[in-house]
């Protein structure tokens, strides 16, 4: 058993103290500070008839647990007094925590994710639920952009599985983790590109190919969208062409000739876009003589699917 | 189909150094995060405002998925900088720090505005004079000067 390594200072507070109890908590602890609410639920009437619109906050911060703890404790304590004295405050709970490698746990706490109408994705230890009816698709998550729990690839793919028909060519510009390619692999697509000039997300992503069986399918290499203009791969135009990375590459992307890759009656799929970027895609996209034909959109991330302006 | 919200959690941390450690550890790991992925993308989206203290807002949902967005910086931050000074006072109701105008209330009010839970500008402004008022710093009028010790020659 570690000796605790932390100890934990929380307060539950109502909305309007929260900020001055946790300015008080910030001079103190290390690294910042972490303000968890119920979540309110529009459209998710409680019984309770209540409209208070003041939901309880807990204020959490952590002081380190080296020779000036009990220090620390005391002057956090007073302060705390002393706010108290303005408004009344609660008394704080103070909690020991070991030190943990955060990287590893919250692995214990990971649930498979549901992605658009088709997919599971769910990490290597853990298992399909029984009555899973979804492709389950195998990503190590944390390993690199695109573990699927991001709003720009749960956009990517639920766009995906409206175009991609049985047997179409596929290109993933920027693959990341794969993921893109190996959801459209499982929704029978044809041969399928895959690039990223990351050689290290390029290998990642043949691993997770391997691991999912669609390894076949895919054809991988280290390049971005020249190469494959320049007929370095097996084909230069593709009915699908998918870029999920951010707005900026994107745009260079489109100036590089992007629009170039997609076949005629093609689709372009655009990921990884901000809502406040969007004005600057929309003009790039009208320069380059391409119309949006879909858009979603996931809190501020928008994805496009786009066509050829006749 | 909408997901069902578990929790939304917020960070307040200095821009461009999310890390494991606490508190991002231990309060995001009980829910399941990615945290590496949680990281890197604050990091990513936060790192043209270093030195910044600005909060993220991160919804969890039941699937074990996130999104998080951007807020403006705390008001007390706001405020110490508008006062000019360092930190909050440590006996608020006794010692005063620092001293903010009616117009510079009205400003950061302006800024929190979106994240404020007010009606109107007014309540966003009481909102943050209340925050002043539990940091020892006064609205609308001045610090009484300490008499300083040094004389005139």
């Amino acid at each position: 058993m570690a000796d605790p390594a932390w100890l934990e200072v929380s307060l539950s507070v109502d909305g309007e103290l929260a900020e001055a109890v946790a300015e008080v908590l910030a001079r103190f602890v290390q690294g910042g500070i972490v303000i968890e609410n119920e979540p309110i639920l529009e459209n998710n009437a409680t019984n309770s008839g209540s409209t208070h619109q003041s939901p309880a906050l807990r204020v959490y911060g952590y002081l380190k647990a080296d020779e000036g703890l009990d220090e620390t404790r005391l002057r956090l304590e007073e302060s705390l007094w002393h706010l108290g004295q303005i408004q009344p405050l609660p008394k704080p709970i103070f909690k020991h925590i070991p030190e943990v490698d955060w990287m590893e746990a919250w692995k214990q706490h990971y649930h498979p994710i549901e992605i658009g109408a088709r997919f599971l994705i769910l990490p290597a230890w853990l298992k399909p639920p029984k009555n899973n009816k979804r492709h389950a698709i195998i990503i190590e998550p944390g390993m690199a952009f695109g573990t699927g729990t991001h709003p720009s690839t749960q956009l990517c793919i639920e766009l995906a599985e409206k175009h991609i028909k049985s047997g179409d060519l596929i290109m993933d510009i920027g693959c990341g983790s794969g993921i893109l390619s190996i959801c459209a692999a499982k929704l029978g697509a044809g041969k399928i590109i895959a690039v990223d000039k990351d050689p290290l997300a390029v290998s990642l992503a043949q691993k997770n190919a391997e691991i999912n069986n669609v390894t076949p399918n895919i054809e991988f290499g280290v390049s971005s969208i020249a190469e494959i203009l320049a007929g370095d791969y097996s084909f230069r135009q593709a009915p699908i062409v998918m870029a999920n990375i951010l707005a900026s590459v994107l745009i260079q992307l489109l100036n590089e000739g992007l629009r170039g890759l997609v076949s005629s009656e093609g689709v372009l799929i655009l990921s990884g876009i901000l809502e406040a970027q969007e004005p600057e895609l929309k003009d790039i996209l009208e320069e380059k003589r391409m119309e949006i034909e879909h858009r979603r959109q996931i809190d501020d991330w928008v994805a496009y699917a786009v066509v050829k302006a006749a | 189909m909408a997901k069902k919200v578990k929790a939304v959690v917020r960070v307040q941390i200095e821009a461009g150094k999310a890390s494991p450690a606490p508190p991002i550890g231990p309060a995001l790991a009980a829910h399941g995060i990615n945290l590496m992925a949680f990281c890197k993308e604050y990091n990513a989206r936060t790192s043209s405002r270093m030195g910044d203290i600005l909060p993220a807002e991160i919804t969890i949902y039941t699937d074990g998925s996130f999104t998080f967005v951007l807020k403006s910086p705390p008001a007390a931050v706001l405020l110490k900088k508008a006062a000019g000074v360092e930190k909050g006072s440590s006996e608020p109701n006794r010692e005063k720090v620092g001293s903010v105008t009616q117009e510079q209330v009205r400003e950061i009010a302006e800024i929190k505005m979106k994240d404020l839970n007010a009606n109107d500008i007014e309540g966003a402004m009481r909102q943050i004079e209340g925050t002043a008022l539990n940091m020892g710093i006064l609205v609308g009028e001045e610090l009484p000067q300490e008499v300083e010790s040094e004389s005139d020659d």
